[in-house]
């Protein structure tokens, strides 16, 4: 069962052995791929070009391509370009920013809030998927999995109005503690930080769950059977044993919500409230108003994202430590 | 692989078990709510559910719309996934590789469409695909897709691919595999759940895109696109019908997947 | 998508190389061909293993859409019945494509985004976006004249001040509908004013769309809310704007949820999370059909009312067939009854009246009085409005 010390078997659910080795065989085999691979991989340059091209190219074309779009609008005093005019360019979409308090405190709300959830998702899914990755019998590990995975598939908008059928004044939770006697009157649960936390959190679960699981799993028993062995504490063995031993998946995991987090802004803002407006709010309300901002909506898209990445990176840096910073 | 004691004594794996199952009660609880609806006979959703009915599912059976649109969705998706695991892995492996220069920066814009906002990504790709001339339409949507998805796929492939220790690709050269077949027969097994999560992703975010697909399609309506569409003129247990059914079929793919995997397992 | 991907790897080729430069302009074939000579060979073989990579992305260079019989229609679901669709289209041979949409701005950003070169021949307009449509250059003015049915429509909305700018007529009138007070009528109080949405009484029970409340306020305050006589007047717009704003910053913590969609307010309504709202009277009606204890009235201080259109796209690829197609909706009271079936607003065609049934009819038919004081969106001055509306919002917002 385990990976590691077999990476030749275990295919997981992507494949199994024979079948893999059985095609790779015959393209082994085969007389054009030998010439080709043989041109390629002979050289050093024809192997760092095979590296290097597919990547560069889509990461230039597709990554870059768009945003670049993106920021060239956000330069522009007016867009769409009126017809007879070339578009002069000017900073003062991105000074809008920073000129007064408006923008600047949903932002750093944004930020904080995003920051939160993600602590909170860490907190929240690592022991789940601990109990799947360790604890629960092998063979059913798969299932215990699935079971996680099969709510996100109902869709976004949907997950959300189903949180909605759950907290609201007539929803399942108000309508259960008033049958029990609990409560006269409907608690509000909707439409505050509460529902707008929990709605992100149960949307995005999963990118904290899957990089948790895959970083937890690879850690070999025998290690902690080891610590176990010399007398190390169940804490003792957690702190110094799994905690460092999974922490590129608490990286990858926290990168990825808090990402996903700070650009979320279509079905999550159903559940917020008039106390909770962040910033993506603010700057959809520039693609969706009745005046066209596209040049502002766009300068402020680039802040956040430039924050939001330089966040990340800080945070990878900081607790990534020696051996993640090797790719940073 | 022995079972005793992973990490703690019997009552920490007790609190684990109900920490688990408190969990799924937290991601099922919702949704069960949401299924409970689609048999409400009344054209808004909420409680109480005073009649019951199966209609809304024989509508939806039929409805020849949603037939197609699950389909072309289904179909979007798996498109998405392979473009989107080929190209996440392989930006992964030149991220990993050793001697090159400028990785933070690479990683950084690898990373990038994921951070933007679903509606301006959708509205920079859209201007995107005129400046190429490229056309709207099913290659577009797929394009747009799988833009969204590469930086799930490379930062699920980077985590594990950091790790994986540098001899197991040597010791298969050393055996005479070049470099391709020792990444097809030690790297990628290696990659396991990482892979597979990083795939998840891909089909899950892709089915569930609503505004790239409306900005980069034609006019074949995807799923969401219709689920849009109908709420817009209300939330009626017909949508809900819908979902279940989407869940249901998902379930049963991944059951059957998991059965699959098991017995190659145990042949 | 095969069909799509044959033999265009050459094609993206030249594109491909292209497009670091081409990003403003077109690039024409010659100007493909000099960029390649400029390419070493190793970006020419990475070119080419990405050709090889996105052969099944590409696209035919000439635009499936602007063929001959077919017509494309950006609208709400079940807008167009499906049965008029399919005789439409047996009729005249035309192939119909509807592209469904759930909201303007979408609308509004995928024409933008288009540019010169739309997909869409018609596209589905509210009123109170018309003019942003108009001054973006995304619209063509309807030739009436093409159009033999014109006169099926309600003698109101034949040549509606609000669809004629510069005396041109902009968009086919398809639903009139109007902001309105919506109530609880088991929990609240009638009322014949705007006043109680700031009563204490049903704190943190109201809601509303902050934009349209903003002008709803000003007009409450005795302000003009539409800005038609603030043309000009800068400083004395921007003071009525404050004073509502501040009115509805003082008066924030009456608010449940600001919201967006009409279905998140009938949602609201129906789990009892708020009690009353500024709605559009679509979406409410929606919710009057299908028996909920709700009330729609006009208070006193008056409201703003808006049309529902299609219009022809500018550069429309297939303009001949959207005038045979809006030619023909207009035949019949069938095609407005379905509209005023699915989306609840009052459908601007003569006859109507006499396909609904008595509830649809009721949900959608207000007292003459209070008819009365509907005052329509205007087009004039409207980029002041919505520039110091927007500013505005962002403020309430934030605050």
């Amino acid at each position: 069962m385990n990976d590691r010390d077999n990476p030749a078997r275990s295919g997981g659910p992507t494949g199994n052995a024979p079948r893999y080795s059985g095609w790779i065989g015959r393209l082994a085999g085969s007389s054009a791929y030998r010439f080709s691979i043989g041109m390629l991989a002979q050289s050093r340059a024809g192997r760092l070009a095979m590296l290097l091209a597919v990547p560069l190219l889509w990461i230039v074309v597709f990554h870059i391509g768009p945003i670049f779009q993106l920021a060239r609008i956000s330069f522009l005093q007016q867009f769409p370009i009126p017809a007879g005019s070339s578009g002069a360019y000017t900073w003062a979409n991105y000074q809008i920013f920073f000129a007064d308090s408006v923008y600047f405190v949903p932002f750093v709300r944004s930020l904080i809030f995003s920051a939160c959830v993600t602590l909170a998702a860490l907190v929240i899914v690592y022991p789940v998927a601990y109990y799947v990755a360790k604890v629960v019998d092998p063979r059913r590990r798969t299932k215990a999995l699935l079971l996680l995975l099969v709510p996100f598939w109902a869709g976004e908008l949907i997950r959300t109005f189903s949180v909605i059928m759950l907290l609201a004044n007539r929803g399942a939770a108000n309508v259960l503690m008033r049958e029990l006697g609990l409560i006269d009157r409907p608690i509000p649960l909707l439409y505050n930080y509460f529902s707008l936390s929990f709605g992100v959190l149960y949307l995005i679960a999963l990118f904290m769950l899957l990089p948790l699981y895959a970083a937890i799993e690879k850690i070999p028993s025998h290690l902690v059977d080891a610590a176990a062995d010399l007398g190390a504490g169940p804490l003792t063995r957690f702190r110094r044993i799994i905690l460092p031993l999974s922490k590129d998946g608490i990286v990858s995991g926290c990168s990825l919500v808090f990402l996903t987090c700070v650009g979320v802004f279509a079905s999550p803002l159903l559940l917020g409230g008039p106390g909770t407006v962040i910033f993506p709010e603010i700057i959809s309300a520039f693609f969706h108003g009745a005046s066209d901002k596209w040049p502002v909506g766009a300068a402020f898209s680039m802040i956040m994202l430039v924050a939001a990445l330089a966040i990340a990176g800080l945070f990878m840096r900081i607790v990534g430590g020696s051996r993640s910073t090797r790719f940073m | 692989m022995s079972n005793k004691s992973f990490l703690f004594a019997d009552a920490p794996r007790t609190m684990l078990t109900g920490f688990y199952w408190a969990f799924v009660i937290y991601l099922l609880g919702p949704l069960l709510l949401m299924f409970a609806m689609s048999f409400k006979d009344a054209t808004f959703i909420a409680f109480p559910i005073s009649n019951w009915t199966l209609d809304w599912y024989a509508k939806v059976v039929q409805d020849q719309q949603f037939l197609s649109a699950f389909v072309y969705s289904l179909f979007i998706a798996f498109a998405t996934t392979c473009f989107a695991t080929i190209i996440g892995v392989w930006i992964s492996m030149l991220i990993s590789a050793e001697g090159i220069w400028g990785k933070a920066l690479l990683f950084a814009l690898a990373c990038l469409p994921a951070v933007v906002p679903g509606m301006i990504s959708a509205i920079s790709l859209r201007i995107f695909v005129s400046v190429l001339d490229m056309q709207t339409g099913t290659a577009a949507i797929i394009m747009g897709h799988t833009v969204h998805a590469v930086p799930f796929v490379v930062i699920m492939v980077l985590t594990r691919l950091r790790t994986m220790p540098a001899n197991l690709v040597d010791a298969a050269r050393d055996l005479g595999a070049d470099s391709f077949i020792a990444f097809c027969r030690v790297t990628l097994p290696f990659l396991g759940p990482a892979l597979v999560g990083g795939m998840i992703f891909c089909a899950l975010t892709s089915i569930d895109d609503f505004v790239r697909t409306f900005f980069l399609g034609g006019y074949r309506p995807t799923l969401p696109m219709l689920i849009f569409a109908k709420v817009q003129g209300g939330m009626s247990p017909e949508i809900n019908a819908m979902a279940t059914l989407v869940v249901i079929v998902t379930a049963a793919v991944g059951l059957y997947a998991e059965r699959l995997t098991r017995r190659s397992r145990i042949s | 998508m095969s069909d799509e991907a044959q033999g265009r790897s050459a094609g993206l080729l030249h594109r491909g190389s292209g497009f670091l430069a081409a990003t403003t302009r077109q690039t024409s074939q010659r100007g493909s061909e000099r960029d390649m000579n400029g390419l070493t060979t190793n970006r020419r073989q990475a070119l080419k293993l990405m050709g090889v990579l996105a052969a099944p992305m590409i696209i035919r260079p000439r635009a499936s859409w602007a063929q001959g019989k077919v017509l494309n229609i950006t609208t709400y679901d079940k807008f167009v019945p499906q049965e008029f669709i399919d005789k439409f289209q047996s009729d005249t041979g035309i192939e119909v494509r509807i592209r469904l949409t759930d909201d303007q701005g979408k609308q509004y950003n995928l024409l933008t985004a288009e540019g010169s070169n739309p997909s869409t021949d018609i596209v589905t307009v509210t009123g109170h976006r018309l003019t942003q449509f108009i001054n973006s250059n995304l619209l063509a003015a309807v030739d009436t004249g093409r159009l033999k049915n014109w006169g099926n429509l309600a003698p109101s909305y034949k040549d509606a001040p609000q669809l004629t700018i510069d005396g041109k007529v902009w968009g086919v009138p398809l639903l009139a509908g109007f902001e309105a007070l919506a109530r609880n009528t088991e929990y609240t109080k009638a009322s014949d004013s705007w006043s109680i949405l700031f009563d204490p009484e049903y704190k943190s029970y109201t809601s509303y769309i902050i934009s349209d409340f903003l002008s709803i306020t000003m007009r409450y305050l005795g302000k003009d809310g539409d800005y038609v006589t603030y043309e000009g007047k800068r400083e004395e717009a921007q003071q009525a704007t404050n004073e509502a704003r501040d009115f509805l910053i003082k008066h924030k913590d009456m608010v449940r949820k600001y919201y967006d969609a009409g279905s998140e307010m009938q949602q609201m309504f129906v789990n009892e999370d708020i009690y009353l709202a500024q709605t559009w009277s679509g979406p409410t009606s929606k919710l009057i059909m299908d028996g909920h204890p709700i009330e729609l009235s006009i208070p006193k201080e008056g409201t703003y009312g808006f049309l529902y259109s299609f219009n022809v796209v500018n550069n429309a690829p297939n303009a001949d067939s959207a005038y045979l197609f809006l030619d023909a909706i207009l035949a019949s009271p069938e095609i407005g009854a379905a509209m005023t079936r699915q989306s609840g607003f009052t459908s601007t065609f003569n006859g109507v009246d006499k396909v609904l049934n008595d509830r649809e009819r009721a949900a959608s038919t207000l007292p003459e009085e209070q008819i009365q004081r509907i005052q329509f969106f205007s087009s004039v001055n409207r980029d002041m409005k919505n520039e110091l509306i927007d500013r505005a919002v962002a403020e309430i917002k934030a605050a």
